[in-house]
């Protein structure tokens, strides 16, 4: 049991790193959103390998289709999020957002 | 396994593909065959439903809408991406995944197991009658999407 864990835990850190590495570099609003999609799937992943090690994959599947539901009306909203801030700012740099002028 | 191990490196390499593309267009197509890989191996792991949902949704849905704000964001948005970050990124990559071997291994061992019975019945018994409350609490953020949406997207009134 433990090293089937070990083997899909340690791939879904490495995709958890490769999700925050992109989110604490990158200087484009859909690119950091690309990464938080990245991040989500480190998370399914992690929660349905538990269920499957734990012989509960019914429930780990439950839990994973609550979670891309979660995640589809997270990506709607912060997609019109972003188009709201290029029309305001006509770029999709987040530095140009780092100004509070109201 | 083997099969399993190979498409988890593929996951992992087109989502590196995603973030690393200078082409948006391009990242989001490598999210998609990374969602598409993530769903065979959610069929592979006996759990049909996750898989169906994350191709169908996630590969799908979710890559025309971000194929839509790329389209509807096009023009003066080519935003620079510092070199540095490309260059930076095999190094950081490698050195995490020795640190990912080193430590998981005993930190996975650590963690204990809580006591909990298998699964009993079908899927449609462990989601309607278990998880009853998830759905209703799905059904509230949908709800909760399709409004911020809609005020997102209002029109103006004319005084303002």
């Amino acid at each position: 049991m433990n090293s089937t864990w070990f083997v899909y835990l340690g791939f879904s850190v490495v995709l958890l790193f490769v999700g925050i590495y992109c989110l604490l570099t990158m200087r484009n609003l859909i690119k950091l959103f690309i990464g938080i999609e990245i991040i989500s799937k480190a998370v399914s992943l992690a929660l349905l390998t538990s269920g499957f090690v734990r012989n509960n994959i019914l429930l780990a599947q439950s839990l994973v289709i609550t979670f891309i539901v979660v995640e589809v009306s997270l990506v709607a909203t912060a997609l019109a999020i972003i188009i709201n801030i290029y029309r305001h700012t006509k770029s999709l740099d987040i530095r140009k957002l780092t100004k509070l002028k109201g | 396994m083997t099969l399993q191990i190979l498409l988890l490196t593929g996951l992992i390499l087109f989502s590196i593909l995603a973030i690393l593309s200078r082409n948006l267009l391009r990242s989001a197509i490598s999210l998609a065959v990374a969602s598409l890989l993530l769903g065979i191996i959610f069929f592979r792991m006996n759990a049909p439903y996750a898989g169906v949902f994350e191709i169908s949704v996630v590969a799908g849905l979710i890559t025309v809408l971000f194929i839509l704000t790329i389209a509807l964001t096009k023009g003066e948005s080519d935003v620079r991406e510092s070199n540095l970050v490309r260059i930076v990124f095999p190094l950081f990559f490698v050195v995490f995944i020795i640190i990912d071997v080193l430590v998981m291994k005993s930190l996975v061992q650590k963690i204990p197991a809580l006591p909990g019975s298998a699964d009993q019945g079908t899927f449609g018994d462990v989601l309607w009658k278990q998880r009853t409350f998830d759905l209703i609490g799905q059904l509230a953020i949908i709800l909760a999407g399709v409004f911020s949406v809609l005020a997102l997207f209002r029109k103006r009134d004319k005084d303002e």
